[in-house]
C-alpha cells in the first residue's frame, strides 16, 4: 500500500516537474523578443542542458544569404581541451546518420567510451532551418516526457528563428528600399540637369544654324568653327549621298580621319551592312518624290564605327536650304550611354517593385499645391485599388477604417498646413471587410519651388499581430511568475499559519485540562481561552495579507503608498528572511509621495527583490547580512525603492544578462524574477537597474512616477504607437 | 537561575523551551505545567546555553527554524560538549526530509506544528526515559 503511493506520489512529482519544464519552454518565445538568432539559441540550449540533464546539446543553422552559419556547443561540463563548436557540430551531423556505437574520435575524446544516447531534432518542417542534437549518457535517454519535451522545444526555437529571420529579412529589404530611393531622386536630379543643359545647347546652336543661313558667305568661318566645337557629330551629304562634311565629334566618335571619308557614300561609311540597303531605298525615293520618312525628325537607329562596332545613335536630319540639287545635314548623338542608363533604370524600377511587393511598403509623392498623387504599384496594391484608377484623397478616404478616418484628415491637414515629416499608422478597410494595418512615413522637400511629400507606406498587419501575440505571451509569463513565486511562498505562509495554530491547539488543549481539574483551575481556563483567541486572529491576519497579495487578477492603477506596500511585504517573508539569518534595516522616508500603479504587481518586484538579496547572502558567513530597504523621493517627480544587500555580488559583464528571464547565478529557480519585474516596472512607466555596492554586494532600485500615466496594457489597442517597448 | 533551584526542590522534571515563536513560549508552559512538569521558555538557543538551566534541563523541546543559532546546530553544540539532553524538535516547516535528519543525529521526536497534548505528552515522557 505504502510503496504504491510512494510510486504514485514519484509519478505525480515527476509529472508536475515535466509541467513545470513544459511551462518554462512555452515562456521562452517571449523572451526572445528582439530577435536576435544566437542569443535565443543560447538561452534555448541553457534551458534545455538544465532541464533534461543533458551531457551535450548543440545547434547548428543553415546559413542565410549574409549571416554567418551559427554553430553553438553546450556541455554539462566544462571540457579541455574544447574543440571549435563547428568541428563538434560537423563530427555529430556525421554520427547522427550512423550507430551511435561508432562513435567519432572527437566526440569519444570529450564523451568518454560507453554508449550515448542522442536525438537529433530537425528545425522548420524539413530541417531546413538547421538541427539540434541533445546527447546524454544515460540509457533511458530520451524519455518519453524528455522527448516530448525536445520537440516542444525545437518547435519554439523554428517559430522564433523563422519570426527572427523574416524580421531581419523585411528590415534589410526597407534599407535597400531607402538607399534606393535616394539614389533614384539623385539620378532623376542628375538626368534633369542633363536635359535642360542639352536643350540650352541646342537652342544655342539653332540659333547659331538660322543666322548662319542667312549670312553663310560672310560667315564661313563662324560655320566652321561652331561645326568643328559642336559635341554633337554633324556630317553633311550631298544629292547622291556622299559625304561633304565630317566635324571632329564625328571624326572622334566613328574613328574616321575627315579626309579619309569626304566623297565618300555615306552609306558606306557609317551605316551597318544590315541598314543599307534601306537606307539607299529611302534616300532614293525621297530624291524621286520628295517623301521623306526621316526628315526633320530624331529616330534611333544604329552605326557602325570604322573598327566595325556597332553603336546605337540618335539621329535628326535635315535639308540644307540651297539652290541647286538637294543637301543634307544629319545630327547624330552616340547614345550607348543612355541606353545602358535606361536599362539600368528599368532594372533598379523592377528592383524596387520587387523589393516593395516582398516587403508590403509602397511609395508616394504629394505634391501639395495640386494633390497630384503617384503611388508606386505596390501602393495600389495595398490599398486594392485598381491600377489604372488615378488616385486621390477621395479614393484613399474610402479605403480607410471609418474610426481612423478623422484622425488621417487631421494628419492630412495639418501636413497641409505645417509641411514637416509625418509618421502615423492607421487602419484601412478592404472591400471584403478585411482590416489592415499600414504605417505611413512621408518626408517634406521643396523640388524646384514645387512642395511635395515623398513617402512610404507599409501594411504591418503581420507585424501588429505578432505584437499582440507577443504581448498575450508576456503576460501569460508574468502569471506564471506569479505563480512560481507563489509556489515558493506557500511553504514560508505554511510556517507563517502554523505558528498561530500551533499556540491555538496548545492552549485549547490546556483549557480542557484545566476544566477537567478538581476543582478546576477556571482563571487559568480563561487567560488560555483568551490567548487561542489571540492566535486565532493572528492565524486570520496572515491569510489575510496572503488573499491581498494573490486574490486579486487584473492590473488596476490605484494611490499606492509604497512604504505601507513594502511593509506588507516584509510582514509576509520576515520568517522566511530571518530563517536565512538576514538582518533586515529599514530607511523608509517620511511623507513619502503616494504613487499611481497596481500595487499587487508593485508588491511582487519588491518580494522578488527581497528574495534575491537574501539568496545573494545565503553562503555569507564572514560578516553579518544586511539587507537594506529604503525608500526616497526620486527627481522629476517620482519614488524610488532600492533593496541592498552585502551578498556575493555579480561579475559587471554580467549586468546586460541580469535581466534576462532564465539568467541565474543560482542552482535551483528559473530565475525569470528579474526579467518579470522589470517588465512590471516598465509598464508603470519607471525603471528597475541594479548597481554594485561600493563595499560587497548589489542594490537593485526601482523608480517609477508620481502621478497616473495610465499602464500600458496587455491588449494592444489600434493606436500609431506601437505598445510593445523593447526593454533595452 | 533561582526558579531552576525552586523547581529541582520539588522534584519536578524541567523541560526547557526553546522557540522564537511567542505564542509557542506563552502556551507551552502551561500545558507541561498541567502534566506536571516544570517548565521554562527561552527565544533563542544562545539564551538557552548562556542560561544555567542546561544542566538541570531533563528533556528540550526546541524549534527547528530560528533566526541566529538553528534547533539542528543546538543539537550539535550540545553533542560536541558532551552534555546530551534528550531533544523533542518542533516545527511549523512541513519540510519532510528534516525529520530524519535530526532522529538520525539522536532526537528522541519531531512534531509538526499543530501538535496535539498527547502527541507532546508521549514525546517528553520517552525523552524522560530514555536514559
Amino acid at each position: 500500500m505504502e510503496v504504491q503511493s510512494e510510486l504514485a506520489s514519484g509519478e505525480v512529482r515527476h509529472l508536475q516537474r515535466c509541467i513545470n519544464d513544459l511551462i518554462s519552454l512555452l515562456g521562452l518565445p517571449a523572451i526572445w523578443r528582439d530577435g536576435d538568432p544566437p542569443q535565443l539559441l543560447h538561452s534555448l540550449l541553457d534551458a534545455l542542458i538544465r532541464l533534461l540533464h543533458l551531457d551535450l546539446v548543440s545547434v547548428s543553422l543553415t546559413d542565410e544569404v549574409d549571416e554567418a552559419p551559427v554553430e553553438i556547443v553546450r556541455f554539462a561540463e566544462q571540457r579541455t581541451p574544447m574543440p571549435s563548436a563547428h568541428e563538434i557540430c560537423e563530427a555529430l551531423s556525421e554520427c547522427s546518420k550512423s550507430d551511435s556505437r561508432r562513435w567519432p574520435p572527437l566526440l569519444r575524446n570529450l564523451m568518454g567510451e560507453g554508449d550515448v544516447s542522442f536525438v537529433p531534432l530537425p528545425l522548420g518542417l524539413q530541417g531546413e532551418l538547421g538541427v539540434i542534437v541533445a546527447a546524454a549518457r544515460r540509457t533511458d535517454f530520451p524519455r518519453q516526457t524528455e522527448a516530448l519535451l525536445l520537440s516542444v522545444a525545437a518547435n519554439q526555437a523554428s517559430i522564433a528563428l523563422q519570426g527572427a529571420r523574416l524580421l531581419s529579412h523585411q528590415k534589410r529589404v526597407a534599407s535597400q528600399l531607402d538607399q534606393r530611393v535616394v539614389q533614384q531622386t539623385a539620378e532623376l536630379a542628375t538626368a534633369n540637369e542633363e536635359l535642360k543643359l542639352e536643350l540650352a545647347e541646342r537652342r544655342l546652336l539653332e540659333e547659331k544654324l538660322g543666322q548662319e543661313e542667312g549670312e553663310l558667305k560672310r560667315s564661313e568661318a563662324r560655320k566652321a568653327a561652331i561645326v568643328d566645337s559642336a559635341l554633337d557629330c554633324i556630317l553633311t551629304i550631298d544629292h547622291e549621298g556622299c559625304i561633304t562634311e565630317f566635324n571632329p565629334a564625328a571624326e572622334h566618335t566613328f574613328g574616321y580621319r575627315r579626309d579619309e571619308v569626304l566623297g565618300m557614300p555615306l552609306a558606306n561609311v557609317i551605316i551597318p551592312l544590315s541598314l543599307r540597303e534601306k537606307h539607299r531605298e529611302g534616300f532614293a525615293h525621297y530624291l524621286a518624290t520628295e517623301e521623306a520618312r526621316v526628315l526633320g525628325k530624331r529616330i534611333e537607329t544604329t552605326a557602325v564605327r570604322a573598327d566595325g562596332s556597332e553603336f546605337p545613335v540618335e539621329l535628326a536630319i535635315s535639308r540644307i536650304k540651297l539652290e541647286g540639287p538637294p543637301a543634307f545635314t544629319g545630327y547624330l548623338r552616340d547614345i550607348t550611354e543612355r541606353k545602358r542608363a535606361e536599362q539600368e533604370l528599368r532594372r533598379s524600377e523592377a528592383f524596387l517593385a520587387e523589393a516593395q511587393h516582398l516587403s508590403r511598403i509602397g511609395s508616394f509623392s504629394w505634391r501639395v499645391a495640386t494633390d497630384e498623387i503617384i503611388c508606386s504599384e505596390q501602393l495600389y496594391r495595398i490599398f486594392q485599388i485598381d491600377r489604372d484608377a488615378q488616385m486621390t484623397f477621395e479614393l484613399i478616404g474610402s479605403r480607410i477604417h471609418p474610426e481612423d478616418l478623422s484622425k488621417f484628415q487631421e494628419h492630412l491637414e495639418r501636413s497641409r498646413r505645417d509641411r514637416s515629416d509625418v509618421e502615423l499608422e492607421f487602419r484601412l478597410q478592404m472591400p471584403d471587410g478585411a482590416i489592415k494595418y499600414v504605417h505611413v512615413a512621408a518626408h517634406f522637400r521643396r523640388d524646384h519651388g514645387r512642395l511635395e511629400y515623398i513617402g512610404a507606406v507599409q501594411d504591418v498587419t503581420e507585424r501588429r499581430a505578432f505584437e499582440e501575440a507577443l504581448s498575450k505571451a508576456r503576460s501569460e509569463l508574468s502569471q506564471v511568475a506569479r505563480v512560481t513565486s507563489l509556489g515558493v511562498l506557500t511553504a514560508s505562509i505554511a510556517h507563517e499559519v502554523n505558528q498561530p495554530l500551533s499556540g491555538i491547539v496548545t492552549n485549547a488543549s490546556t483549557c480542557l485540562r484545566m476544566l477537567g481539574a478538581d476543582p478546576p483551575n477556571v482563571d487559568g481556563a480563561r487567560e488560555t481561552a483568551r490567548r487561542t483567541i489571540r492566535d486565532g486572529n493572528r492565524a486570520s491576519e496572515v491569510i489575510s495579507r496572503l488573499r491581498s497579495l494573490y486574490g486579486k487578477k487584473d492590473p488596476t492603477i490605484e494611490s499606492v503608498d509604497l512604504n505601507e506596500a513594502a511593509l506588507e511585504v516584509l510582514a509576509l517573508s520576515l520568517s522566511e528572511l530571518q530563517r536565512n539569518r538576514i538582518i533586515v534595516l529599514q530607511e523608509l522616508a517620511d511623507g513619502l509621495p503616494r504613487v499611481a500603479g497596481d500595487r499587487v504587481q508593485l508588491q511582487q518586484v519588491v518580494l522578488n527583490l527581497l528574495r534575491n538579496a537574501s539568496d545573494a547572502m545565503s553562503t555569507i558567513d564572514d560578516r553579518s547580512r544586511d539587507l537594506l530597504i529604503r525608500t526616497e523621493p526620486d527627481r522629476d517627480d517620482r519614488v524610488r525603492l532600492s533593496v541592498t544587500d552585502v551578498g556575493i555580488g555579480f561579475e559587471p559583464q554580467a549586468v546586460d544578462k541580469l535581466f534576462g528571464a532564465f539568467y541565474t547565478t543560482k542552482t535551483e529557480g528559473m530565475g525569470i524574477g528579474l526579467s518579470v519585474s522589470r517588465s512590471i516596472i516598465e509598464r508603470h512607466h519607471g525603471r528597475l537597474w541594479a548597481t554594485p555596492n561600493k563595499g560587497p554586494g548589489v542594490t537593485f532600485s526601482f523608480s517609477i512616477p508620481c502621478r497616473p500615466q495610465g499602464l500600458t496594457s496587455d491588449d494592444t489597442p489600434a493606436t500609431h504607437t506601437p505598445s510593445v517597448s523593447d526593454a533595452a | 537561575m533561582e526558579l531552576c533551584q525552586e523547581r529541582r526542590v520539588v522534584e519536578r522534571p524541567l523541560v526547557s523551551v526553546v522557540d522564537d515563536d511567542e505564542s509557542v513560549r506563552e502556551s507551552l508552559p502551561d500545558l507541561l505545567g498541567e502534566f506536571g512538569f516544570a517548565a521554562r521558555t527561552f527565544s533563542s538557543a544562545e539564551e538557552f546555553l548562556a542560561s544555567d538551566c542546561v544542566d538541570q534541563t531533563r528533556c528540550l523541546i526546541l524549534d527547528i527554524a530560528m533566526p541566529g543559532m538553528s534547533g539542528p546546530q543546538l543539537q550539535q553544540e550540545l553533542k560536541l560538549s558532551r552534555r546530551e539532553i534528550p531533544i523533542v524538535f518542533i516545527t511549523a516547516s512541513r519540510e519532510e526530509a528534516v525529520r530524519p535528519q535530526v532522529l538520525e543525529q539522536g532526537a528522541i521526536e519531531c512534531l509538526f506544528k499543530p501538535f496535539s497534548d498527547t502527541a507532546l505528552l508521549d514525546a517528553v515522557n520517552s525523552a524522560l526515559h530514555s536514559k
